[in-house]
């Protein structure tokens, strides 16, 4: 971490402005040589002209210093907007790794951030998230953690387990004082309302996995039932981002739509007949993985007879509620079903609120602003500190241990929450112990 | 170049209980030894509460003693009450206590010093350290009188004395290193001028009473629990205690429980202002845990009551300890609240309370043993140190005297791990962390409070103290013995079968399921509330076991998982420790380190990883980015 690194901070391409960010030991240095005026104080955005080694000017730039430790790296950091595009940005970027910078690797920065302890891990993955967001939902969710959001509650849980452990460190440590033995209700109390609250958290795990990767919603149905059109009909209605699956862009395409509380992760699959065709065959096995994981599935048929023999053929491929779909609707005589025409529009729009209500019956209400677990690693650590909560409670309600031996489970506990965001220190036990008692004859 | 009246190996500054160990301690290993103390009388002195041991303190005692230190057999031969405490807890958190009568305990200490060969006593105040001609390394002391002694190392031990200064109320204020005795000053500026950081800290004593004046009907009695412990083993009393006469079996004496009301809280509330701590007189820091009487009043505003302990001093005195009423306030103050305590209204005050503030050197200028980093041969322990407590002072007189011994025979360091003893956690925990205020020993600072236990001390120790070559051979004797009871015991535990008949009468008692056909012992010991001396006796086996051995084997069965965890906890530990940190290290161009990370770690210069990671303020980030620094220094060092 002795290298000053420089990259491009914002998307690379036509674009008004361009963000350049250099961090490190010898980011002013570095900078300093190319940009002029140096800007005067910091975190102020000055306009400057911004030359290459030979002085040749390559653009005016809005130039911002941060002076360690108060950066995002918690470096020095340097950050100049330039005028957009695809030249200006590279021209710079060279120009400051001529002078000595290295170009960073993708999410270094960040990675100094938590190195020099401005983020904690949660809040570092928030990031990630924010960046990669494709839905408001998932934007909320990740603002609330960078926030520090789910680390203030992991924080806040942790310090109840300490203070469990303090009662008992109290007890053992203190045994002639004035408030006497602490009572086994009082911590009974205590430890099953730390266990409520971890099993509070982790009911949001399925929720924080919803939210990052959208709820799936599989739209099935026979070649030329009109699937492709729906899928289209259904972004074109909604802010959309497509993505191609790797190796089987022929089969399956999906989409984020950010419609309704949960963003929905929208899948056209290639056709549900027996096939000889090797592709196609290929692409019907991704078709029944992806049934098989679906929270949803639109049964698509162009007739009536069409959308109950699709339906019936996937229901024996997923536990996920079946919405059959009647697509061509302007060719449609009777609408007995959710009846949609790609062409007119007819029913998209139902059709989107029908699956954002199947998504919720499965799912409950969107999370507001409390704190989620949104990785496998955040629950991981959450469910062992659980365990741990679980096995003390037992031992203390059954007297099975002397309380000294069960403490354990309580120091095991907090380590696995501390594991979430950062570390802990016995110094926390003894400080909030003398918060809490009079203690000393 | 100096004149010396006589030379020694190591010159130990101080007859508290950091100085008699650290004598005792290097001259065990057979360095030549000066104990220097202002008075010979003095040795052994117990300057505040009359009691030896208590939570974790009672298993630094019992450390104390199995690396051949005095204090457990003093207090063996001084206890006159003993209580093992915590003991509805668990035996893994049992903790003695032994009140002392003072008297006894200073003429033991001073016996036993003086029994101890290579030992001499010296009276007189050191004035100076007599050092080279750069003032890096030690040639001897000097005391007031003039007289001049030569030293390889000197170890400090001053407790309060350097610039003591006693405080009672706000208008009373006098030099002195205990009440009665002059305060050392020259010797602080020396140490200040070489270029050591001292900080000051402060810490209080009650008042003490004439128990003739006391009402004891009004009174709870807390009488000595039992009358068989004996913290030492390493010296094996050949009689028991209770057949035994004189001061190996003192007469046990009672204990007094009263309480401070409403009265007395309303008196401390209205003369507030005449505490010397709360009318401005002292700033200096105290210790949350041995709170003064003032602090608990203001800070716990909502307790009705606070217990009062009479304790007594001795046994040729009627004197009591008022524990539980350490002050500051103005003497006649203080009467007035003793007379507001049920029991004491009467009571005549023979000393008054006291605070004490003093010099203490941050100890994270010292290396793991305790050895000044800046001067070659200087050791500091006790007080000193930023500790109180005489167990903590006693437990690192040990380590400091024996590491004053191994430098002056050319032998590497001792250093205790956290994993062995509450002395590694106490003095890792001092020159790794520092101290913010006065420290003492908790049961919650360890991680390894299961494992680490009172009566397994002689398990953990034996080996080192062996290796050091601490014990003489009745000693060696006694240890071996041990060892060779707690294999008999697991052995026996493990092989002997217990029929569902014989287990019948002890299972029924408590409530526990019945054997349906027969098992080994040590399953049935893994029960809860089921003693393994029972079962042995149940059986007819191991009827002359050492009850300490089969205590230890006993916990051994019954919490092996849970010891397990620890000691998983404490391999880990032990890697990191052999991971090794160059001493030529440049922390603070590790760019890869957080600058705080690189400000303690150059400050402090660890010696290992281990030591490393208790550091607050350094990261598990920051600990990886380090072996990743030192595998480069190393690397550099190859190649160039």
């Amino acid at each position: 971490m002795d290298e000053t690194i420089a990259a491009e901070a914002t998307a690379h391409g036509r674009a008004a402005i361009a963000v350049i960010r250099i961090s490190g030991l010898a980011a002013f240095e570095i900078a300093g040589r190319h940009i002029t005026p140096w800007p005067e104080g910091h975190r102020r955005a000055t306009l400057c002209t911004v030359r290459d080694g030979n002085g040749e000017v390559l653009d005016e730039a809005l130039v911002t210093t941060f002076l360690a430790p108060a950066s995002f790296t918690g470096e020095n950091v340097v950050e100049i907007a330039t005028h957009g595009g695809v030249v200006v940005p590279t021209l710079v970027l060279a120009a400051l790794v001529a002078s000595g910078a290295r170009v960073a690797l993708p999410g270094e920065f960040t990675r100094r951030a938590v190195l020099n302890g401005k983020l904690d891990l949660v809040q570092a993955e928030a990031i990630g998230d924010l960046i990669d967001s494709t839905s408001r939902a998932m934007q909320r969710v990740a603002m609330t953690q960078l926030d520090g959001g789910l680390s203030r509650r992991i924080e806040e849980l942790r310090d109840r387990v300490i203070g469990l452990e303090s009662l008992l460190a109290y007890d053992i440590d203190f045994p002639d004082e004035d408030d006497g033995p602490i009572p086994k209700s009082r911590i009974m109390v205590a430890t099953g309302s730390v266990i409520a609250s971890l099993n509070d958290l982790l009911a949001t795990a399925p929720a924080g996995e919803l939210v990052r990767n959208g709820a799936l919603v599989v739209i099935a149905g026979a070649p030329n039932a009109g699937k492709s059109s729906l899928f289209n009909a259904m972004l074109g209605r909604s802010r959309a981002i497509v993505t191609e699956v790797p190796g089987t862009t022929r089969d399956a395409i999906e989409a984020v739509l950010d419609t309704g509380p949960w963003p929905i992760r929208l899948v056209d699959t290639a056709g549900l007949r027996e096939t000889t065709d090797v592709v196609e065959q290929l692409g019907i096995e991704v078709a029944t993985r992806y049934l098989a994981s679906a929270d949803a599935v639109l049964a698509c048929g162009d007739t009536a007879d069409g959308v109950s023999r699709t339906a019936a053929a996937v229901s024996q491929l997923t536990d996920a509620p079946v919405i059959p779909v009647r697509t061509k609707g302007d060719l449609a005589s009777s609408l007995d079903v959710n009846t949609v025409s790609a062409t007119t529009g007819q029913g998209i729009r139902e059709l989107l609120d029908r699956v954002a209500e199947v998504v919720s019956e499965r799912y409950g209400r969107a999370p507001a602003d409390a704190p989620i677990l949104t990785r496998e690693r955040q629950r991981f650590c959450v469910e062992q500190a659980r365990e741990e909560m679980v096995a003390f409670a037992a031992a203390i309600e059954d007297e099975a241990l002397p309380a000294s031996i069960a403490a354990v489970h309580l120091r095991s506990a907090v380590n696995a929450l501390a594991d979430v965001t950062g570390t802990i220190d016995v110094e926390d036990v003894l400080d909030r112990l003398f918060r809490t008692f009079c203690v000393g004859k | 170049m100096h004149s010396f009246e006589s030379s020694f190996d190591v010159i130990v500054i101080g007859g508290g209980h950091a100085g008699t160990e650290a004598a005792v301690a290097a001259a065990r290993l057979g360095a030549s030894v000066a104990l220097i103390t202002s008075a010979l009388e003095t040795i052994g002195q117990m300057s505040c509460n009359p009691a030896i041991g208590g939570v974790a303190k009672g298993t630094v005692v019992r450390e104390v003693d199995a690396l051949g230190g005095i204090m457990g057999r003093a207090t063996d031969l001084a206890s006159l009450q003993f209580r093992m405490l915590n003991r509805s807890k668990g035996p893994a958190v049992w903790s003695p206590r032994a009140q002392c009568d003072r008297g006894l305990y200073r003429r033991a200490a001073r016996s036993l010093i003086e029994e101890q060969p290579n030992l001499q006593t010296i009276q007189g105040t050191v004035a100076r350290l007599i050092m080279d001609e750069a003032g890096a390394a030690i040639r001897g002391a000097e005391t007031l009188e003039g007289r001049k002694f030569g030293a390889r190392c000197v170890v400090i031990t001053a407790g309060t004395f350097l610039r003591g200064r006693i405080h009672i109320g706000t208008e009373m204020s006098l030099s002195g290193g205990r009440a009665g005795e002059s305060a050392t000053t020259h010797l602080a500026e020396q140490l200040e001028r070489a270029g050591l950081t001292v900080e000051r800290f402060k810490t209080g004593t009650p008042p003490r009473i004439d128990g003739r004046s006391v009402d004891f009907s009004q009174l709870q009695v807390q009488e000595s629990e039992i009358d068989q412990f004996d913290y030492s083993w390493s010296h094996f009393w050949p009689v028991p205690r209770s057949t035994a006469s004189g001061t190996r079996n003192p007469t046990q004496l009672p204990c007094w429980i009263t309480y401070l009301g409403a009265p007395g809280k309303q008196i401390i509330a209205d003369n507030i202002g005449k505490s010397a701590m709360y009318g401005g007189a002292i700033s200096a820091r105290g210790p949350r845990y041995c709170p003064s009487v003032e602090d608990k009043i203001l800070r716990f505003p909502d307790a009705e009551r606070h217990q009062i302990f009479l304790e007594p001093e001795g046994h040729d005195t009627s004197e009591l300890y008022v524990n539980g009423l350490s002050t500051s306030l103005p003497a006649d103050v203080q009467v007035e609240i003793l007379h507001s305590i049920p029991g004491l209204e009467r009571a005549r005050m023979n000393r008054a309370g006291y605070a004490i503030e003093y010099d203490y050197y941050p100890p994270t200028q010292l290396d793991p043993s305790l050895q000044v980093k800046a001067i070659n041969g200087l050791y500091f322990a006790g007080q000193i140190n930023g500790t109180t407590g005489y167990e903590e002072a006693a437990g690192q007189g040990v380590v400091a005297g024996l590491n004053a011994g191994l430098a002056c025979t050319g032998r590497d360091p001792i250093v205790l791990g956290r994993h062995t003893s509450y002395i590694g956690v106490l003095i890792d925990d001092l020159v790794t962390r520092g101290v913010d205020e006065p420290y003492r020993l908790f049961t919650s600072r360890s991680e390894f409070r299961l494992t680490v236990r009172q009566d397994n001390a002689i398990e953990r120790l034996a080996l080192i103290a062996l290796e050091l070559g601490l014990y003489d051979e009745r000693e060696r004797q006694v240890v071996e013995r041990r060892f060779a009871a707690d294999r008999e015991t697991r052995r026996l535990a493990e092989e002997t079968s217990i029929r569902p008949d014989q287990a019948a009468p002890i299972l029924s008692g408590i409530d526990s399921n019945a054997l349906v056909h027969s098992v080994k012992i040590a399953e049935v010991a893994r029960r809860q509330n089921v003693s393994l001396a029972s079962l042995f006796a149940a059986v007819g086996v191991g009827q002359d076991l050492d009850p300490a051995a089969v205590l230890s084997t006993e916990l051994e069965i019954k919490y092996a998982g849970y010891f397990d965890r620890e000691r998983i906890q404490a391999d880990k530990i032990k890697r990191m420790g052999e991971f090794s940190l160059p001493g030529d290290l440049d922390y603070a161009r590790m760019a890869s380190l957080t600058l705080e990370a690189r400000h303690k770690l150059t400050a402090i210069r660890p010696r290992s990883l281990a030591q490393v990671s208790r550091i607050p303020g350094v990261s598990p980030n920051d600990i990886q980015n380090l072996v990743i620094e030192v595998e480069r220094h190393h690397k550099r060092g190859v190649t160039s």
